[in-house]
C-alpha cells in the first residue's frame, strides 16, 4: 500500500460503511456513486499534492535564483574592485607621465640641453612690423 | 541483571540539569537582548573596515597651463624582518640588504642594521621614484612590501620655488601659494565603510557607506613659467657674478597687478626642503625690506607733480648739497650740477634736487603720497609671509626726514611694493593689488580672480609726464645701461646704504636696484631688480640694469611684443 492509499484508507472505509447502511435494491447505483466520490477525492488529493510540491519547488527555485544572483553580484563586485584598482593604477601612471612631460618641457631643462648641444642665443631678432607689411600689399 | 537507580539521585540529577538549563537560558536571553549590541558590534568589526579616503591635493599651473606642482601616489617600501626567510626557514636578511643596497644608494650594513633593529615593521624608504620601485618589485624579495603615499612633485625643480612654497611631510602647505591657499588646495577627505572578506577584498553585498572625498581646488597662477625661468636664471647669474649676499626680482603686469614672475636669492629646491637653510626659505620679494634709495625719487617727483608744486621744467640752483633740519644732505660724491630742472633731478639722480622737490611738497603731502602708493603697508598679494615695510607716522618725522625720505632713506620697502608703485606710474595712475592666483577651479567650475584697483594715486596727466621724465632718465640719464634696442624704457636706479644695528649705516656696502617698465608707452611689464651688497658697490646699479635688460629682452621676445622704436 502506498502512503497515499494508507492516508485515504480510513476515509474510504467510512464511505463504504455509509453505502452498506443504504437500501440493498439500489446497490448498483450506489456503487456508481461511490466510484464517483472516490474519483473526486483522489482528484483533490492529487491537486493538493501537486500544489504542495509546486510551492516547495518554487521556493527552492527562488532560493536558487537568489543564491545565483548573490553570487553573481559578489563576483561582479570583485571584478569591479579589480577594474577600479586597474583604473587607479592607470591614472597614477598617467599622472607620472604628465609630470615627466612637464619636466621635459621645463624651460630650464630645455636651456641646459640647448647649451649641451652647443646652441647659442640669437644675437639679434628681426621683427617685421605688421602694419608696415600690410600697407605694402 | 537489572540495575536500580535511587530516586534521590534522579532528583539531584534532574535538579542539576534544570538549574543548568535555566542558567544557560538566562545567559542566552541576556545575549539576545541586553548583550546583543555588543556582540553585533564585535561581529561587525571583524568584517567591516572604516577607511578615510584621502583627497587629492590640487594642481598648480602657470598662466599657460604648464604644471608647476602636482601630487601623485608613490610607492613606499616597507619591511617585515620576521618574514625574511626562504622556503627552508633560513634567514635572508643579509641577502635582502645586499640586493636592496645598490638600488637605494645605501650601504648594505645600514639596511641590515635596520632589519636587525628588532622592529616588526619598518619603512625602508618612503616615496620611491617609480623606476626604483619597479626594479625592487621585480626582485620579489620576501619580507618586503609597498604602500602608496602621496608625494608633492615640482617638475620644474627649483624654478618658482619662492612663489610656490612647498608641502611638508604632514601634507601641510608652507610658504608661497602652497601656504596661502593651503585650505583650498588640500580638499576634504572622504570616508568608506565597507564589508570585507577574509582576503580583505571589498564585498559588493552588505553594508557600504561611502562619503566621497572632495579633491582640492586646482589653481592657475599669473606666473609665466618662461618669464619666471628667465628671471631666476638672470638673478642667479648676477648674484654669482657680483658675489651679492642676496637679491630679488619682481615682474608685474602694470595693467592689472598680475605677478608674472618673482625670484629671490638665496633660494631652495622644494624637493629638498630639509637641506635648505632658513634664509633660503624667505621670499625676499615680499618678506624682506630695504631702504630703496634713489628709486624713491620717482615717487617724490610724482607726488610733487600731482600736487602741482613743480613741473618738469621747474629749476633750482644745485650746489651739491641741501640743508634741511640742520643737516647737510649731499649728492652722490657731493657733485655740483648748477642750474637743474626737475627732469634733470631724475636723470642725474640728484639727492639735493629730491630734497628741493620734497621741500616744495611738504612733509604732510609726501607722507600722504607714500601711503597712497602703498608704502608702509602690505600690498595684499596672495602669498604667505608678506611684510609691510616701514614708513614712520608723520608725527614721528624729524625735519631732516623730509629730505632723506625724498631720496629713499629713512623708510623701508619690499621689492613688490616698489614694483606695485611703479606699476601705478606706468598704467596711468591706478594702484592695483598684486595677485598671483589667476583662477581657482573646483567642482562648481572656474572662479577667476578679478583684479583689484586699490585707488587712484596720481592723475593720468601726472603719469604721462613722469613716464616721459623716466624715459629721459634711461635714454639720456643715469639709467642709460637699461636702454633696449627697439623699445622705449622708463626707469630709475637706486643705491642705498644699509642700516646697521647701532643706528648708523654699514660702511662700504650698498643695496643696488633698478625699477623700470617697458615699453614706456603702453607698458607690458614692470621689473624691479634688487641686489644686496654687490661687489660693484656704488656701481652696483649697472649689473642691476643689465639684469633688467636681459629679462626684458627675453620676456618681450617671448611675448612677441612689437618694438615701438626703430
Amino acid at each position: 500500500m502506498t502512503f497515499a492509499q494508507a492516508v485515504r484508507a480510513p476515509q474510504a472505509r467510512r464511505v463504504q460503511h455509509r453505502l452498506h447502511r443504504q437500501a440493498v435494491p439500489h446497490h448498483r447505483a450506489a456503487s456508481r456513486q461511490a466510484a464517483a466520490t472516490r474519483v473526486r477525492t483522489t482528484s483533490w488529493e492529487i491537486r493538493s499534492f501537486l500544489l504542495a510540491s509546486g510551492v516547495i519547488v518554487s521556493c527552492f527555485l527562488l532560493v536558487l535564483l537568489y543564491l545565483a544572483q548573490a553570487t553573481a553580484v559578489s563576483a561582479a563586485g570583485y571584478e569591479a574592485q579589480r577594474l577600479a584598482a586597474q583604473r587607479d593604477e592607470l591614472r597614477r601612471q598617467n599622472a607620472l607621465l604628465m609630470i615627466e612631460s612637464a619636466r621635459l618641457d621645463s624651460p630650464a631643462r630645455v636651456e641646459t640641453e640647448a647649451q649641451r648641444l652647443g646652441l647659442v642665443r640669437a644675437a639679434t631678432i628681426r621683427v617685421v612690423v605688421t602694419e608696415a607689411a600690410a600697407a605694402t600689399r | 541483571m537489572t540495575a536500580t537507580i535511587s530516586h534521590t539521585r534522579l532528583r539531584v540529577l534532574f535538579a542539576f540539569f534544570a538549574v543548568a538549563s535555566l542558567l544557560l537560558s538566562a545567559r542566552l536571553a541576556y545575549w539576545q537582548t541586553a548583550g546583543r549590541a555588543d556582540l553585533l558590534s564585535r561581529a561587525t568589526d571583524q568584517v567591516h573596515s572604516d577607511l578615510v579616503v584621502a583627497a587629492q591635493r590640487g594642481v598648480i599651473r602657470d598662466r599657460n597651463g604648464a604644471i608647476l606642482a602636482t601630487t601623485v601616489e608613490l610607492r613606499s617600501l616597507y619591511a617585515i624582518p620576521g618574514l625574511m626567510t626562504d622556503r627552508d626557514g633560513k634567514d635572508t636578511r643579509p641577502a635582502v640588504a645586499a640586493a636592496l643596497a645598490p638600488l637605494l644608494g645605501e650601504r648594505p650594513e645600514v639596511l641590515r642594521a635596520a632589519f636587525d633593529s628588532g622592529a616588526e615593521w619598518l619603512f625602508v624608504r618612503r616615496r620611491l621614484p617609480e623606476d626604483t620601485a619597479v626594479r625592487i618589485a621585480a626582485l620579489h624579495l620576501a619580507g618586503l612590501g609597498f604602500e602608496m603615499e602621496p608625494k608633492r612633485l615640482y617638475p620644474n625643480g627649483a624654478v618658482g620655488a619662492q612663489v610656490l612654497g612647498f608641502v611638508n611631510d604632514d601634507g601641510v602647505g608652507q610658504y608661497g601659494v602652497e601656504g596661502r591657499y593651503a585650505e583650498e588646495l588640500r580638499g576634504t577627505p572622504g570616508r568608506l565603510v565597507v564589508a570585507r572578506d577574509p582576503a580583505n577584498r571589498e564585498l559588493a553585498l552588505g553594508l557600504r557607506t561611502a562619503v566621497p572625498a572632495r579633491n582640492g581646488d586646482d589653481l592657475s597662477l599669473t606666473i609665466d613659467l618662461a618669464v619666471q625661468n628667465a628671471v631666476e636664471r638672470e638673478l642667479a647669474a648676477v648674484v654669482d657674478r657680483e658675489k651679492a649676499t642676496g637679491g630679488a626680482i619682481v615682474v608685474l603686469d602694470p595693467k592689472d597687478g598680475a605677478v608674472l614672475a618673482i625670484a629671490s636669492s638665496p633660494t631652495y629646491d622644494p624637493a629638498r626642503v630639509g637641506s635648505a637653510d632658513a634664509e633660503a626659505l624667505r621670499n625676499r620679494a615680499i618678506s624682506w625690506t630695504y631702504e630703496p634709495g634713489s628709486t624713491m625719487k620717482a615717487i617724490t617727483v610724482a607726488a610733487a607733480l600731482d600736487k602741482g608744486v613743480v613741473t618738469p621744467s621747474t629749476s633750482y640752483q644745485d650746489v651739491g648739497y641741501a640743508v634741511i633740519g640742520g643737516r647737510k644732505l649731499c649728492n652722490a660724491l657731493c657733485k655740483v650740477y648748477g642750474p637743474t630742472t626737475v627732469t634733470q633731478i631724475l636723470a642725474r639722480s640728484q639727492n639735493a634736487g629730491a630734497v628741493f622737490v620734497a621741500s616744495k611738497l611738504g612733509a604732510a603731502d609726501l607722507n600722504a603720497y607714500l601711503q597712497a602708493f602703498g608704502f608702509g603697508q602690505r600690498t595684499g598679494v596672495d602669498l604667505s609671509a608678506e611684510t609691510g615695510g616701514i614708513v614712520r607716522p608723520l608725527a614721528e618725522w624729524y625735519p631732516v626726514d623730509l629730505g632723506t625720505i625724498s631720496f629713499g632713506q629713512g623708510l623701508s620697502v619690499t621689492p613688490l611694493q616698489l614694483a606695485s608703485a611703479y606699476a601705478a606710474i606706468a598704467n596711468g595712475g591706478t594702484l592695483y593689488r598684486p595677485y598671483v592666483v589667476a583662477s581657482r577651479r573646483d567642482a562648481d567650475g572656474e572662479h577667476r580672480t578679478a583684479p583689484v584697483a586699490v585707488r587712484r594715486v596720481i592723475s593720468e596727466e601726472t603719469s604721462r609726464t613722469l613716464v616721459t621724465m623716466l624715459t629721459i632718465t634711461v635714454d639720456n640719464g643715469i639709467a642709460n645701461a637699461a636702454a633696449l634696442k627697439g623699445y622705449s624704457v622708463a626707469g630709475k636706479t637706486g643705491t642705498a646704504q644699509i642700516p646697521s644695528d647701532d643706528g648708523s649705516y654699514v660702511d662700504d656696502a650698498y643695496i643696488s636696484s633698478f625699477a623700470g617698465f617697458v615699453p614706456a608707452i603702453d607698458p607690458r611689464m614692470v621689473v624691479v631688480v634688487v641686489l644686496e651688497k654687490p661687489q660693484s658697490k656704488l656701481l652696483g646699479t649697472v649689473p642691476a640694469m643689465n639684469t633688467f635688460k636681459a629679462i626684458a629682452t627675453d620676456a618681450l621676445r617671448y611675448a612677441r611684443v612689437q618694438p615701438d622704436r626703430p
